[in-house]
């Protein structure tokens, strides 16, 4: 596998029993990011959100419960860990269970919101997260029915899997993380906690990093 | 003038899962053509074969409890005890396999066979992730429903 | 020559298309939800193909998802409509449920413990949901919870048994089988009473 040019070298490989975890240069680099972002998730301060009312110099600060800042950053920190293990898995079902938990997560860390712009938008988001499971399981079936394995690591240059398995794997990623479909985002970003809402672009970025690597490589 | 068109619906949110389902559908009605050519290699990994006069049919897997069973995992290498726990039966399974001619039917409901190998050792890191997914969307609904309560 | 196989993705893909198809002609976002559990049946219709012991194993998390998904989806649609402060007075007004000994529902905890692991759980739970819709219920959210997290606790600890100390694989099988029969047991038992009746 670490003959691709795009993973660069073996650096660490974690054996869990079928499921092979690897860092290549690659993977390693993303990783990395991800800690950063789980780090800075943990330990910022959200901001207080501002109303201006139009026309006119006054403007309110929103009240936030401690107890929804604490849910979202528990829920931040949860999509951090999921990306990270997205990042680093070697095993195409692993990787789309974990794109599933980032799916969910990032729902969860708006799910806190009281606006209903904002939980409108998650709610459609999260329907399309939801029947995003089809594609992502559908092609880890098919690559396990036609290949006949699902690791990373014997899959890697075989060229063994079919087209519509891997148009399936992007599109299940895309349907996860909403990648080109930002609309969806445009309103979920009006949720409080900034730190914790860029944890949802983040996360999606991330995955469709991991899931162009995997493509290319099997 | 299309543009215009399809940019109103992009724009739109809740026609996000629309959209979604065109892309869905264009994208197995290409991938249909293709399906006649696929092999089915699918019997690599963990085969099903089935015995019907085992009391554990359909999952009796052969093998001596607390002995050595071969199983058809990926990298066996891995699993030093691979097969222990597919060979393995609780007391209680072990009376009613050999009682009834039924057992199999209620195997997965106990610890011990080639479905716990897989889901708790072989593969366990699926598992660790699904529970994850179980218990962040319980976490979700009994946020939100305990936050309800106390309004 | 098609065989199984090829039938069986073929015939997968056209209800997948239908599925999907139902998305396009469905506006109300309550009946989407609904239909987003049709979808993901799809999905298990696809690995149940492989039709191996692996594709077996693979289900079970496939259904699990769902299940989580539409648990919380459910929960923030309530939340969006702004549904949660009409709550019915008492949606199961059955008689039978009234005057049902309470012995039948201790009967499927105690049969849910033998059989333990998942499905086990799913007996247990089915009892102790019956207890809870025919006596009423005081239930006690955060102590069910609690459990249920440190049932998910001592499951990720098995995990780590099996694969740092492999030789403690029967130690690592028991305490899984146990925590998913209590973990299981928790989350039914509260989705059956997740109502927003009387109580605490």
């Amino acid at each position: 596998m670490f003959d691709q040019n795009i993973e660069g070298a073996e650096l660490f490989a974690l054996p869990f029993g079928d499921i092979v975890p690897f860092f290549s240069v690659y993977t390693a680099t993303l990783a990395a990011f991800v800690v950063v972002f789980i780090l800075i998730s943990a330990f910022d301060r959200p901001e207080r959100q501002l109303n201006i009312v139009f026309g006119g110099d006054a403007y309110y600060a929103k009240e936030i419960k401690e107890s929804d800042t604490r849910f979202s950053r528990f829920m931040a920190i949860a999509c951090g860990c999921a990306t990270l293990g997205a990042v680093v898995t070697g095993d195409v079902f692993n990787f789309t269970l974990f794109a599933v938990l980032v799916g969910i997560t990032n729902i969860a860390i708006v799910a806190s919101a009281g606006n209903r712009h904002v939980l409108n938008a998650a709610f459609q988001y999260g329907i399309v997260a939801m029947i995003a499971t089809v594609p992502l399981f559908g092609s880890a079936a098919i690559i396990l029915a036609t290949t006949g394995t699902l690791s990373i690591w014997t899959l890697a240059g075989m060229g063994a899997v079919p087209l519509l398995a891997k148009a399936l794997l992007i599109l299940g990623v895309m349907g996860e993380g909403i990648a080109p479909l930002y609309i969806g985002k445009a309103e979920i970003i009006r949720a409080q906690g900034a730190p914790f809402v860029l944890m949802i672009h983040f996360s999606s970025l991330l995955l469709f990093l991991r899931v162009t690597e995997i493509v290319l490589v099997i | 003038m299309i543009i215009r068109k399809l940019s109103g619906i992009l724009s739109n949110f809740t026609n996000l899962s629309r959209v979604y389902g065109v892309l869905v559908i264009i994208v197995i009605l290409a991938g249909m053509v293709s399906i006649p050519s696929l092999d089915y290699h699918g019997d690599r990994l963990y085969p099903k074969f089935i015995d019907r006069d085992s009391p554990l049919d359909p999952y009796d897997r052969g093998g001596i409890p607390f002995g050595t069973t071969t199983v058809a995992a990926e990298y066996p290498e891995n699993s030093p005890y691979l097969g222990y726990i597919t060979a393995y039966l609780t007391p209680l399974s072990f009376a009613l396999a050999g009682a009834t001619q039924h057992m199999g039917t209620t195997i997965v409901a106990h610890p011990g066979g080639i479905i716990d190998e897989i889901l708790y050792a072989t593969r366990g890191l699926d598992t660790v992730v699904e529970t994850t997914i179980l218990f962040v969307g319980f976490a979700v609904a009994a946020y939100l429903f305990r936050r309800r309560e106390n309004e | 020559m098609i065989d199984t196989f090829h039938t069986g993705m073929i015939a997968a893909s056209l209800c997948i298309i239908i599925a999907f198809f139902s998305f396009l002609k469905e506006t109300d976002d309550l009946h989407r939800l609904l239909l987003t559990d049709l979808a993901s049946v799809m999905a298990l219709f696809l690995i149940a193909l492989v039709g191996t012991d692996l594709a077996e194993a693979l289900i079970l998390p496939g259904l699990v998802v769902t299940i989580s998904k539409l648990m919380a989806l459910a929960e923030i649609y309530l939340v969006k409509e702004g549904l949660q402060k009409n709550s019915p007075s008492r949606i199961l007004d059955i008689e039978v449920l009234q005057s049902a000994p309470a012995i039948l529902a201790s009967i499927l905890v105690i049969y849910g413990i033998i059989l333990s692991g998942f499905s086990g759980g799913a007996v247990a739970g089915l009892g102790v949901i019956f207890y809870l819709v025919c006596k009423g219920h005081q239930e006690r959210f955060e102590l069910i919870e609690t459990v249920s997290g440190y049932a998910w606790v001592a499951w990720i600890a098995a995990f780590f048994i099996i694969l740092i100390f492999p030789s403690q694989w029967f130690l690592a099988v028991m305490i899984a089988g146990g925590a998913i029969l209590i973990k299981v047991t928790a989350k039914l038992s509260l989705i059956g009473t997740m109502r927003g009746e009387s109580d605490v």
